[in-house]
C-alpha cells in the first residue's frame, strides 16, 4: 500500500509542481514571448505582402549567362551581358515580342529592340531603335533579319550579334512580351502620352483575345494628349500599317511610350511593386538584378523629357533590298557607325 | 493551466493573427494614391464655373453645373466625345469594336436621333467617325470620317467630310484629301464665312521621320489648304471663341512628349503670333466660355497623373489670369474638348 503510494505522490508531487507555474511570476518572459509572436505574425503579413514580387523577381530577373532562373519558356534565359561600373554609363538592350499563339514561346522574333545609352552623371538618355528587318550578319554565322537572332539563340545570341553589328557594349538586357507590356501599363494605372498622328489599321492582329491568332480587327486611337490603358498603349506602340514609315515609325512611337513610362514609374512606391510584379508573369526578363531596377527607378526620378535623345533609323542609313524571298533593309554601315559613333560613346 | 489562463492565450493568439493580417493590409494602403480616379458624381468642382458643361469619362458623359457633376442618361454605349450641338442639344460619339457611330442626344443624353451609323456586318463597311461639329447655321454637320483606299486597305487616313444635318446618311462631300500613310486629316471646324478649318498630319518620310500636324483651311470643298502654323509648331486642337476673333490651340513645339495650350489671334484669313497660356506638361481640348472670356482646357496636374479640368479666367485678354485647377480626381478623357453652354 505504502509502496503504491509513492509514485502516486511522486506524480502527484509533479503534477503540484507543474500547477505552480505561473506565467504571472515570468513577466520579462512573457512579455517576449508575445511580442515575438506579435513580430513573427508581423513579419509573416509583410512576406505574404510582397510573396508576389519576391517570385516575380526570381522569375524575371538576374537572367545573366547560363542563368536559366527557372524561366525556360522564352529564350532570353541565356542573356550575356557585362554588367557596368557602378556610376558609369550603360547601355540596355530593350526587346520586345509578339508572342501570341502564332509562335512557340521559346522561339519568338524581336519586333523590337532599342538600344538605350543611360549616362548618370550628365542625366542623359540616348534611344536609337533598330529595324527589326536590318540584314546582319547573326553571331552564331550566317545572314539574316536582326529580328531572328533572339528566336535562335534567346538574348545572347541577340546581344552578341547587336555588340558585333554596332560596336557596342551591352551591360543589360531585358524582354518583354505583349501581355508584359499591357499588364505592366495596367497596372501603371495607364499611362499619359501623346499621340503625334492618328492611327488608323483595318488588319491589326486580334491576338491577345479570341481562340484566332491570325483573326484581324479594326483599331484607332486618336491624335494628341490622352491617357491611354494597356491594350491601347500596345496598340499604339504596335500598329504599323497605316503609318508610311511603317516600322520605323514603330520604333518611333515605342520610344515616345517608354519616356512617358518612366514618368509613371516615378509616382509608384515600394508598396506598388507586388501589384506590378504580379502582373508580369511569364512575359518578362531581364538581367537587371532587384537591386538594380530600384537603382534605376531612383536613377529615373532625376531625369526629365529634355535629357531624352530620340534616334530612328531613316532612309540614310539603309536601303531596302530582297534577299531570296525577303523583303529586307539592307545596312548603310558607313552611316550607321557614324551614328553610333555620336550618340554610344565609349561603347 | 487554468481556463482564464487559456483563454487569455487563445486571444492573444488571436491577436498575433490579426496583426499580421493588418500589417499585409496596411502595406496595401501604402499603395500609390497618385493615380486614384473617382467618378465625376462622386466628386464637387473646386471651383463654380458659369453655365453648363459637358464632359467625357470613362465611356460616359457628365454635366457640371455649379459645383455639381451628374451623368447624363445616355442610351448603353461606351460614349467617347461630345460635342456641341444645334438648339443646347450634344453630338456624342459611341465607339464600338472596330467602328464609331454618331449621335444627337438631348441635355439629359437622351438620344433625339442617330446621325451616322457606320458599323456594318461586312468587315471594311465599318467606319470611325469622330470630331463632330455643326455649321453656324445648325444645318450642316462636320467630321472626320476613315476612309479606305479600295486599292490598298492598309490605307485608311481619315478625311474631313460634311453631311446635311437632317439626313446625314443621305449625303457626304468630301472637304479633305488626307494625304497616303499619314494619319489624315482631323478636327473640322466650320468657320462663319463658309470656309472650313481642319488639322492635317504629316509625316516627313524623306526628312526626319518626325511626325506633326498643321491647322489647314479650305475655302470650299477640296480646295488646295492653306496653312496656319508651321511644322515646328506643331499644333492641333483649334477652339475659336464665339466672337471669332481668338484661336486655342494645343502645340508641342517640337518638345518630346509635351503640349502646351496656345492662344492666337483670327481675322477671319490668318493667326496672329501664338501666346502660351499653359506650359503644359499635357495641355489638351481647349473649349471658351460662351461669353469667349476665359477658357477651359484639360492638363494633367504632374506627369503620369490622370486628365482634369483647368480654368483661365480673362484668356482673351492681354493679361490672361492664372491657371486655375476646376477638378482633383477625375480621369477625364483628353480627346473630346468639353462642351460649354451659356
Amino acid at each position: 500500500m505504502a509502496a503504491g503510494t509513492r509514485p502516486r505522490r511522486r506524480r502527484a508531487g509533479l503534477s503540484t509542481h507543474r500547477s505552480t507555474f505561473s506565467w504571472g511570476r515570468h513577466p520579462a518572459l512573457l512579455a517576449f514571448l508575445v511580442v515575438l509572436g506579435f513580430a513573427v505574425s508581423g513579419i509573416s503579413g509583410a512576406v505574404a505582402y510582397f510573396l508576389p514580387a519576391v517570385t516575380a523577381a526570381l522569375n524575371v530577373t538576374g537572367h545573366g549567362a547560363g542563368n536559366s532562373g527557372g524561366h525556360a519558356t522564352h529564350p532570353g534565359a541565356l542573356g550575356t551581358a557585362t554588367p557596368a561600373a557602378p556610376g558609369k554609363p550603360f547601355t540596355v538592350l530593350l526587346m520586345g515580342s509578339d508572342n501570341d499563339t502564332k509562335f512557340r514561346p521559346s522561339s519568338v522574333l524581336t519586333q523590337t529592340m532599342i538600344l538605350v545609352r543611360v549616362d548618370p552623371t550628365t542625366h542623359h538618355v540616348v534611344m536609337l531603335s533598330i529595324p527589326r528587318d536590318l540584314w546582319v550578319p547573326l553571331s552564331r554565322g550566317g545572314s539574316a533579319k536582326i529580328d531572328t537572332a533572339y528566336a535562335d539563340g534567346g538574348a545572347a545570341e541577340a546581344i552578341q550579334t547587336v555588340e558585333n553589328n554596332f560596336n557596342v557594349t551591352i551591360n543589360y538586357w531585358a524582354w518583354i512580351g505583349l501581355g508584359g507590356l499591357v499588364g505592366v501599363v495596367n497596372q501603371l494605372g495607364g499611362v499619359d502620352l501623346i499621340a503625334q498622328m492618328p492611327i488608323l489599321d483595318v488588319q491589326y492582329p486580334y491576338d491577345l483575345t479570341g481562340s484566332n491568332p491570325y483573326a484581324n480587327q479594326r483599331i484607332s486611337i486618336l491624335p494628341g494628349p490622352q491617357r491611354l490603358d494597356g491594350v491601347n498603349a500596345l496598340t499604339y506602340v504596335r500598329s504599323r500599317h497605316g503609318d508610311i514609315l511603317e516600322d520605323i515609325a514603330r520604333g518611333q512611337k515605342q520610344q515616345e511610350l517608354l519616356v512617358d513610362l518612366k514618368d509613371s514609374v516615378k509616382q509608384m512606391n515600394l508598396a506598388d511593386v507586388p501589384r506590378i510584379a504580379g502582373s508580369l508573369g511569364n512575359e518578362v526578363a531581364t538581367s537587371f538584378g532587384i537591386g538594380q531596377i530600384g537603382a534605376i527607378a531612383s536613377l529615373a526620378k532625376d531625369f526629365s523629357n529634355g535629357d531624352v535623345t530620340q534616334i530612328v533609323m531613316l532612309g540614310k542609313d539603309y536601303s531596302s533590298g530582297t534577299v531570296g524571298t525577303e523583303s529586307v533593309l539592307l545596312p548603310n554601315w558607313p552611316a550607321i557607325n557614324a551614328l553610333i559613333a555620336q550618340n554610344f560613346p565609349g561603347s | 493551466m487554468s481556463g482564464r489562463q487559456l483563454l487569455a492565450g487563445l486571444v492573444t493568439l488571436g491577436m498575433m493573427a490579426l496583426f499580421g493580417y493588418g500589417v499585409w493590409a496596411v502595406l496595401g494602403t501604402l499603395q500609390s494614391r497618385a493615380n486614384h480616379v473617382v467618378d465625376p458624381v462622386q466628386e464637387q468642382a473646386l471651383l463654380a464655373l458659369p453655365g453648363t458643361l459637358y464632359l467625357a469619362q470613362n465611356g460616359s458623359i457628365y454635366r457640371l453645373q455649379g459645383l455639381h457633376f451628374s451623368r447624363l442618361a445616355t442610351p448603353k454605349g461606351d460614349w467617347v466625345q461630345v460635342a456641341p450641338g444645334p438648339g443646347g442639344d450634344l453630338l456624342a460619339v459611341a465607339q464600338g469594336q472596330g467602328y464609331s457611330n454618331l449621335y444627337l442626344l438631348n441635355s439629359s443624353g437622351q438620344e433625339v436621333r442617330q446621325l451616322l451609323q457606320e458599323s456594318s456586318h461586312q468587315y471594311f463597311d465599318n467606319h470611325f467617325v469622330f470630331y463632330p461639329r455643326v455649321s453656324a447655321n445648325g444645318k450642316t454637320l462636320f467630321y472626320s470620317w476613315n476612309w479606305i483606299d479600295p486599292y490598298a486597305n492598309y490605307n485608311v487616313d481619315y478625311e474631313v467630310r460634311s453631311s446635311p444635318m437632317a439626313d446625314p446618311g443621305s449625303s457626304a462631300t468630301d472637304w479633305s484629301l488626307p494625304l497616303y500613310y499619314q494619319g489624315g486629316d482631323v478636327q473640322p471646324l466650320p468657320l462663319s464665312n463658309g470656309s472650313l478649318l481642319y488639322v492635317k498630319y504629316f509625316n516627313s518620310a524623306s526628312g526626319n521621320g518626325a511626325e506633326y500636324s498643321e491647322l489647314a483651311v479650305v475655302s470650299s470643298p477640296g480646295a488646295t489648304p492653306t496653312y496656319l502654323t508651321t511644322p515646328a509648331q506643331n499644333c492641333s486642337e483649334p477652339a475659336l471663341n464665339p466672337q471669332g476673333t481668338e484661336m486655342a490651340m494645343i502645340c508641342t513645339n517640337n518638345q518630346l512628349q509635351t503640349s502646351t495650350l496656345e492662344v492666337a489671334s483670327w481675322n477671319g484669313h490668318s493667326l496672329g503670333p501664338l501666346t502660351e497660356l499653359s506650359p503644359g506638361p499635357m495641355a489638351a481640348a481647349p473649349t471658351w466660355s460662351p461669353d469667349g472670356k476665359s477658357l477651359v482646357f484639360m492638363d494633367v496636374p504632374q506627369r503620369a497623373l490622370p486628365f482634369q479640368l483647368y480654368w483661365i479666367p480673362k484668356a482673351a485678354s492681354a493679361k490672361p489670369g492664372a491657371v486655375q485647377p476646376v477638378t482633383k480626381n477625375l480621369s477625364l478623357t483628353a480627346t473630346s474638348a468639353p462642351v460649354w453652354y451659356g
